[in-house]
């Protein structure tokens, strides 16, 4: 009864809310989806040197100088990884963004909250990118080696394209994370979705209708990423034969 | 020409390889055969380094394998392998798994390795194939385009780890009859097969050599080993294949 006699006035206040601060959600949501991105990206593209460096081998017969260089740089790549998974991506913005600046390097806010979001999505990547890499067949490698392709050409040009379409799902899942987890950048006050909220509730005092915009925005785009995602997983994961009848019928 | 000398190798569990002294001749067709186990594959390997020998030297073309990068590089595009379970690179199609070695490894232009893959391929009868994923291919289609990738480096040496023993047996008899094809028309090409087919092993053979335990038991020219075996070991595995 309550819900029906004051839904329309709520839903008008939104509308009016949003003619009032469209601007300011619409900057938000367009810096929420750039750092969830560019975030993802960058994160994938550091994934790749973190897994090599993680997935090393340490060999007996190797020299004692480049063992110990395999030990260190792996070693390196596993307490990033621990570190980044096992602490929250606010309390990184804060001591990131914070602590950098008590040390006289006074990042602009969008450009610490970018490499928070990027050094987190590395870490998950790293161990998506490890268990994608570890179910190819090892043959791979080997077929690879033994036609004289380097370890870094073997990587490049065979194992991680391969694991890469396998990462297609966790990518995107990654992603629709990072659209959500970008809320807690608000923190260091970088000016996402959650920060236009955040601004219009405190300017406003209808803190219910703000948010309510707010959560309407992020459903729609994640959403929208989801639908996409799938598609591109449908079409990653068709079997050679339908991708060439594809092909052949043009529909590609 | 590729030389063996005190070849060992041990994965922690016992040695699988103890003191292994052999020579391949350029142009030499070696065949090894054994019972399972007998460290057949685990020899193969060493001779290009995809194993490490645990004591020993591997000497090809009188330069000592080490696993500096570019020593390990240039072995392994000179002798590449033919595997068991084909281990073609199941992302890129027939054409591309022929190229990619040959553009990256020696630097040759698009044009070139696709030209001598096609020829490889026309070798092999899977030319007809080349805009097919490995995973639209039979196991015996997978196997010849595998030995269409090797042959397109050029290879001073070309091994063979069990070609057949991942195949349908109405598919054998193809590959079997590529191979042969394959060696006739490169009388340069030393080859080294691990095989269980005994009487393709004793067709095809210059050289016949029978493991067991991870020795060398017999090792003979042609195919004497199969008609007059001398070691009773050899004579009793021959007899149960």
């Amino acid at each position: 009864m309550s819900l029906t006699t004051h839904a329309p006035g709520m839903i008008g206040r939104m509308v009016n809310l949003f003619s009032q601060y469209g601007s300011l959600y619409l900057q938000g949501l367009y810096y929420t989806l750039l750092l969830a991105v560019i975030g993802t990206l960058t994160g994938l593209i550091i994934s790749f040197v973190l897994v090599v460096l993680k997935t090393q081998k340490i060999r007996k017969k190797d020299h004692v100088l480049s063992r110990l260089i395999v030990r260190t740089s792996k070693g390196f790549a596993q307490t990033y990884v621990m570190l980044f998974r096992a602490t929250p991506m606010m309390v990184q913005a804060m001591i990131f963004y914070y602590g950098l600046a008590s040390m006289g390097f006074r990042l602009p806010i969008f450009t610490a909250g970018l490499i928070v979001v990027s050094l987190n999505t590395a870490a998950y990547l790293t161990e998506i990118l490890r268990s994608g890499l570890e179910s190819l067949d090892q043959g791979q490698e080997e077929a690879a080696l033994s036609l004289g392709l380097s370890t870094q050409q073997t990587y490049r040009h065979i194992l991680f394209p391969q694991a890469f379409k396998n990462m297609i799902p966790a990518i995107g899942n990654e992603l629709i994370v990072n659209i959500k987890d970008t809320a807690v950048l608000s923190v260091i006050g970088v000016g996402e979705l959650f920060y236009a909220g955040r601004s219009v509730a405190g300017a406003t005092y209808q803190t219910f209708e703000a948010f309510l915009i707010v959560a309407i925005m992020y459903l729609i785009v994640v959403m929208i990423a989801v639908w996409g995602l799938k598609k591109l997983t449908q079409y990653m994961g068709k079997n050679p034969t339908d991708v060439l009848k594809s092909e052949s019928e043009g529909t590609l | 020409m590729i030389r063996l000398n005190n070849i060992e190798k041990d994965f922690g569990e016992g040695k699988v390889l103890k003191n292994i002294n052999l020579t391949f001749q350029k142009g030499s067709i070696n065949v090894i055969i054994g019972p399972s186990g007998s460290g057949k594959s685990t020899l193969l390997r060493t001779l290009n380094y995809l194993e490490v020998p645990t004591n020993g030297e591997v000497c090809m073309d009188d330069v000592i394998l080490t696993e500096q990068p570019h020593i390990l590089r240039r072995a392994r595009k000179d002798a590449p392998m033919v595997f068991q379970s084909f281990h073609l690179f199941n992302h890129l199609s027939v054409l591309e798994n022929c190229t990619i070695a040959q553009r990256k490894v020696l630097k040759r232009d698009e044009k070139t390795a696709k030209d001598k893959a096609v020829a490889m391929l026309e070798k092999v009868g899977m030319a007809a194939f080349i805009n097919r994923k490995p995973a639209q291919l039979s196991g015996g289609q997978k196997q010849r385009v595998s030995i269409a990738r090797a042959l397109c480096m050029d290879p001073k040496i070309l091994l063979f780890d069990e070609p057949t023993s991942a195949l349908d047996p109405e598919m054998v008899g193809d590959v079997l009859t590529v191979i042969k094809t394959v060696l006739k028309d490169n009388p340069d090409l030393t080859a080294v097969l691990v095989t269980h087919e005994m009487h393709f092993a004793q067709e095809i053979a210059t050289r016949s050599i029978f493991m067991d335990h991870g020795e060398v038991i017999e090792d003979r020219n042609k195919d004497d080993l199969f008609t007059n075996p001398q070691e009773a070991r050899t004579k009793q595995f021959l007899k149960h294949n």
